[in-house]
C-alpha cells in the first residue's frame, strides 16, 4: 500500500512540475501566436561608436514592430569594425561613420551596393570644459597661447580627426598647430582629455559634445571647410538575412529613425 | 636616432629603463621594510600595492590622469613646485609603466625576503653589522635570484604597457610614441608592413633583454645554487 | 661577570631567570620550548625581556626601569646558532672575517690551526660537513673577540664521536678564552661534562641543578610559575 502510495505521489509530482513548465511557455508565447515557437532572427549590426545611444534607443522602437527580430550591436571605430568585415567576421549592416571605411568595402565588393544609403549626417564642433575660464570663440583663435593642448581623434583612424585635420588645413593651422596636438584613439578619449581639463579644447562630432554635460560647444566648422561628415550604410554582401536587413535600414532611413538621431545630435 | 620614423625605438627603450629602475629599487626597498613587520592594516595596504595588477589598464590610465592630470591632485603639486609636466609627456609614460609593473616587482622582492631565514640576519647582527650592513651582505644577495625574477617581469611589463600608457601621455607622434602605441595605430590604420616592422622589434628588444638577463643571472648564482 | 633577572611571556606560559656567571660555562637544560633559546636571545638583544636588568660586567644590556635596550650589535657578543647559520653565498673564510674588528690582534691562523679547519678557508658551507660547519661557527663568534659566547645546542645535530670531540675542543677553547659561555642542550650527559653550572630550565623556573666546580656564581630560584 505504501509503496503504491510513494509512486502515484512521485508521479504527480512530475505531471505538476511538467505542468508548470509548459504553462510558463505558454505565457511567454506571445498572444497573437497559436504556433508552439516564433522563429527568431538575430541580426548582426555592426556600427560605429558614435551613433551607440541613438542606436540603442532604434532597437527598441525597431524590435516593437519587428517582433521575431533581435538587434545584435557590435560598436567600435569605423576602420576597425570595417577590418574585421574584410576579414569576414559575421556582420549583415554597417553602419559607419566615415564615407573611405565604406568605399574601402565597396571596392571589395563586399556590400549590397543598391542597398548603399547616408542615413545621418553630422556636424564638426570646437569643444572645452564646461568650467573652462578660456576666452576661447573659435576655431581660429586656437594659435593662442592659452591653448596648450588640443585633443583630436588620430587622422588615420579615427573620422573625426580626419575631418578635423581636414578643416586645419583649410584654415592653414595644421602645421602651426602640431606641438599642440594630441592624438586619441577614439573621440571619447578627446572628450575625457576636454573634461578633465587636459587639453584645454579638443574637436568631436556635435553629437558627441551633446552627450557630455562636462563640455562646451564654442564653435562649429563651417561646412565648406571639411568633406561632408555623411554616414553610409549598407547591407553586408555575405549576409544570409538580406530580407531583414533591408527591412532595417528602411526602418533607420525612416521619418521615425530620421527623429531619433535628431534627438541625439544628429543631422539629416 | 636621426631618422625620424625610429622614435618610437628610442622612447620605448627610455621608458622600459627607467621605469624598471625606480620600480626595482622602490620595489626592493619597500619589500623590505614591510617584510619583517607586522601591523594592522598591513594586508590592506599590500592589496592597494597590487591593485593594478588586477584593473584593466585603461582604468589604471584613468585614474593616473585624474591623479596627475593638470587639474590632479598630484599633477598640479608637481606643476607648481617643479614646473613639471605629466600629461602629455614621456614622464606619463614613465609614470603609467611603472605604476602597472610596480606590483609584480613588490610581490617578487617580498617572496623573496621573507624565504631568507631570519637567522642569517641575526647572525651578522650579533657580529656588529650596522641594519644597512646587513641588508646590502645578507639580505640582498640571499634575495637576489627573487629580486631579478622581479627585474625582468617588471622590465617584460613596462616595455609592453599599452593601455594607461595612452591614457596618460597620449599619442603624439615623435613624443610619446612608444611601440605599443606605434603598433596599435599602425594595425587601426591598415599599415600592416609598419605594425610588423614594430612587433618583430618589441619581440627581439623583450626576448633579448630578458635570455641576456636569465644567462647573466645563473652564472652569478651558482655559486650557492646548491644550498638549502 | 652577567647578570640576568628577567620575566618573558612564552607561548606556553612566563618565563622568570635570575641568574648570574663568572666567566664559566653556565649550562641551560631543560626540554624544548622552556624559553633557554629565548634566554640567549635576550642576552644577544635579538629579543627583549617583558621586563627586568640584563648586565655584563659594567655595560646594561636591558633595563626595563630606565627604558633601555642595547641593539646586538653594540653587545659584542658572540653567538653559535642551531643550524650554525653560516652565510651560504660565502665562503669559510669570508664568514670568519665577516666580525672581525678592524686593527685586531687576534690570531686568526691559530685559531684555525687549534679548531683544525685551516685547510677549510676557501670552502662553501653546504660543502663541509656537519662537524666541520660546527667548527666554523663557533671560530666565526669567536673571531668578534666577544665579551659573552653563547651556544644555543651546539652539538645536537652531530654523532656521537663528533660530539665528544667536539665537547673537549669546546672545554679547551673555553680555558683559552676566559669569557662566560652560555650554553643551551637538552641532553643531560653533555650539561654535566660542558658545564660548571647548570640551570635547570622547566616551567618557567631556573633552578640550579647542582654546582659542581666553580662556586663564585650565585642564582635563585625563578619565582612561581604561572599559568597562561
Amino acid at each position: 500500500m505504501q509503496k503504491q502510495l510513494t509512486a502515484i505521489l512521485a508521479a504527480l509530482c512530475m505531471m505538476w512540475a511538467a505542468g508548470c513548465g509548459a504553462q510558463t511557455s505558454d505565457q511567454q508565447t506571445a498572444p497573437q501566436q497559436p504556433s508552439a515557437k516564433p522563429a527568431e532572427t538575430t541580426l548582426m549590426v555592426s556600427a560605429a561608436a558614435s551613433l551607440t545611444d541613438a542606436l540603442n534607443e532604434l532597437k527598441t522602437a525597431f524590435e516593437r514592430e519587428h517582433p521575431g527580430v533581435v538587434i545584435s550591436y557590435n560598436f567600435g571605430s569605423s576602420g576597425k569594425l570595417a577590418s574585421q568585415i574584410e576579414q569576414g567576421a559575421p556582420a549583415d549592416v554597417f553602419l559607419s561613420a566615415s564615407k573611405q571605411d565604406m568605399d574601402r568595402l565597396e571596392e571589395k565588393q563586399l556590400i549590397v551596393t543598391d542597398t548603399r544609403v547616408d542615413f545621418a549626417k553630422n556636424e564638426l564642433v570646437l569643444i572645452s570644459s564646461a568650467s573652462s575660464p578660456l576666452a576661447l570663440s573659435s576655431f581660429e583663435e586656437l594659435g593662442d597661447d592659452a591653448v596648450k593642448h588640443l585633443a583630436v581623434g588620430e587622422p588615420t583612424t579615427v573620422p573625426a580627426g580626419r575631418y578635423a585635420k581636414e578643416t586645419l588645413e583649410h584654415l592653414k593651422m595644421w602645421d602651426n598647430l602640431s606641438d599642440k596636438l594630441v592624438f586619441a584613439s577614439d573621440v571619447r578619449q578627446v572628450l575625457t582629455y576636454v573634461e578633465s581639463g587636459n587639453a584645454e579644447a579638443g574637436i568631436v562630432y556635435a553629437s558627441d559634445a551633446a552627450i557630455s554635460p562636462k563640455v562646451k560647444v564654442i564653435a562649429a566648422a563651417e561646412p565648406e571647410w571639411h568633406n561632408p561628415i555623411d554616414y553610409p550604410a549598407a547591407v553586408i554582401a555575405a549576409s544570409r538575412q538580406a530580407d531583414t536587413a533591408r527591412m532595417f535600414l528602411a526602418f533607420v532611413t525612416s521619418d521615425k529613425g530620421k527623429a531619433i538621431f535628431k534627438q541625439y545630435g544628429f543631422h539629416e | 636616432m636621426n631618422h625620424p620614423e625610429l622614435t618610437p625605438l628610442l622612447l620605448s627603450l627610455k621608458v622600459a629603463a627607467l621605469s624598471t629602475s625606480i620600480v626595482f629599487v622602490s620595489g626592493l626597498l619597500i619589500a623590505r621594510f614591510l617584510t619583517r613587520r607586522h601591523f594592522w592594516g598591513k594586508h590592506v595596504l599590500e592589496s592597494f600595492l597590487l591593485l593594478p595588477l588586477v584593473l584593466p589598464p585603461t582604468v589604471v590610465g584613468f585614474g593616473l590622469l585624474l591623479l596627475f592630470g593638470k587639474n590632479g591632485i598630484i599633477g598640479k603639486w608637481l606643476t607648481e613646485w617643479f614646473g613639471v609636466q605629466v600629461v602629455f609627456s614621456l614622464t606619463g609614460a614613465v609614470i603609467a609603466s611603472v605604476v602597472v609593473s610596480f606590483p609584480l616587482m613588490y610581490q617578487s622582492a617580498a617572496a623573496a625576503f621573507s624565504g631568507i631565514d631570519r637567522r642569517y640576519e641575526d647572525a651578522a647582527r650579533t657580529m656588529g653589522a650596522s641594519e644597512w650592513r646587513v641588508f646590502w651582505t645578507i639580505s640582498f644577495p640571499l634575495a637576489w635570484p627573487g629580486l631579478l625574477a622581479g627585474f625582468v617581469l617588471s622590465f617584460a611589463r613596462g616595455l609592453g604597457e599599452f593601455g594607461a600608457t595612452l591614457m596618460l601621455a597620449g599619442y603624439i607622434p615623435g613624443k610619446t610614441d612608444t611601440i605599443p602605441v606605434a603598433i596599435y595605430f599602425a594595425v587601426e590604420a591598415g599599415q600592416m608592413d609598419k605594425a610588423l616592422f614594430w612587433v618583430i622589434m618589441i619581440v627581439s628588444l623583450g626576448m633579448g633583454t630578458t635570455m641576456w638577463l636569465n644567462w647573466w643571472s645563473r652564472r652569478s648564482v651558482r655559486r650557492f645554487a646548491n644550498t638549502k | 661577570m652577567l647578570y640576568v633577572d628577567m620575566q618573558k611571556r612564552l607561548p606556553d606560559g612566563v618565563l622568570h631567570a635570575r641568574f648570574s656567571a663568572k666567566d664559566e660555562i653556565v649550562v641551560l637544560f631543560g626540554p624544548s620550548g622552556a624559553g633557554k633559546t629565548t634566554m640567549l636571545n635576550c642576552v644577544a638583544g635579538l629579543t627583549n625581556p617583558d621586563a627586568g636588568l640584563i648586565r655584563l660586567g659594567d655595560t646594561v644590556f636591558f633595563d626595563s626601569d630606565s627604558k633601555k635596550a642595547l641593539p646586538p650589535q653594540q653587545r659584542n657578543v658572540g653567538y653559535l646558532f642551531q643550524d650554525y647559520a653560516l652565510f651560504p653565498h660565502m665562503t669559510v673564510e669570508q664568514n670568519i672575517r665577516y666580525g672581525l674588528k678592524k686593527g685586531t690582534n687576534l690570531r686568526l691562523a691559530e685559531l684555525l690551526a687549534s679548531v683544525g679547519i685551516d685547510r677549510l678557508l676557501d670552502k662553501y658551507p653546504h660543502q663541509l660537513s656537519g662537524g666541520q660547519k660546527q667548527r666554523v661557527a663557533l671560530v666565526r663568534a669567536l673571531a668578534t673577540e666577544p665579551d659573552i659566547l653563547l651556544l644555543d645546542e651546539p652539538l645536537s645535530a652531530l654523532d656521537a664521536d663528533t660530539r665528544r670531540q667536539c665537547q673537549d675542543e669546546l672545554l679547551r677553547l673555553h680555558e683559552m678564552w676566559r669569557i662566560p659561555f652560555l650554553l643551551v642542550t637538552h641532553d643531560l650527559q653533555e650539561a654535566e661534562r660542558l658545564g660548571s653550572v647548570i640551570l635547570v630550565v622547566q616551567n618557567g623556573q631556573v633552578l640550579p641543578h647542582g654546582p659542581r666546580r666553580s662556586s663564585e656564581s650565585s642564582f635563585h630560584a625563578g619565582t612561581a610559575h604561572e599559568s597562561s
